[in-house]
């Protein structure tokens, strides 16, 4: 395994596992920030599969504009609740 | 135009990981909540990445540098929520 892939990787498990605690913490609190926080990290896991598929597992295959639209996606919701959803 | 729809949706996910770091700024000004910082600091950093890939021509041996600025981000996160769920 080269230190790139283990990068991705390791980008893919970190941004799975904030996903999964944010969503863990919303269904504690029930504080709204935490579930867009959340959904916005599971598009941002997402976006690093891709991302790992991009470039370890298919490298002919550019799969850049779509796992860039995922992340947009991702951001998007997170600012949609941010916007729309939080006082102040 | 694949690569021109790359870099569209690249400068686009940059500016919604930058006004997201200027929510969470001032969620933390308001609130003193180390909580909102951490997230604050975790888009900073991402934005970078973000600009800073954009920038940069397609490189294999220089790109993976940048990811692991967004590991630091996905890392930042996972800290943020750690604390806050210890200070309950």
């Amino acid at each position: 395994m080269t230190v790139s892939s283990l990068i991705y990787g390791l980008c893919a498990v970190t941004s799975a596992v904030c996903a999964g605690l944010l969503l863990a913490a919303y269904r504690l609190e029930w504080y709204r920030l935490l579930l867009w926080s959340g959904l916005c990290f599971v598009g941002l896991a997402a976006n690093n599969v891709i991302l790992l598929l991009d470039k370890v597992v298919l490298p002919d295959v550019d799969l850049s504009a779509l796992r860039l639209f995922v992340a947009l996606i991702a951001m998007s919701i997170l600012l949609f609740g941010l916007i729309w959803d939080t006082e102040s | 135009m694949t690569n021109n729809l790359s870099a569209v949706l690249s400068g686009a996910v940059a500016m919604a990981s930058f006004a997201t770091t200027l929510f969470f700024a001032k969620f933390w000004r308001q609130t003193s909540d180390v909580f909102f910082l951490l997230f604050a600091l975790a888009f900073a950093i991402d934005t970078v990445s973000r600009v800073a890939l954009g920038l940069t021509e397609t490189s294999y041996e220089l790109e993976p540098a940048f990811y692991v600025l967004r590991l630091a981000m996905f890392a930042l996160i996972i800290v943020a929520i750690t604390l806050k769920n210890r200070s309950r």
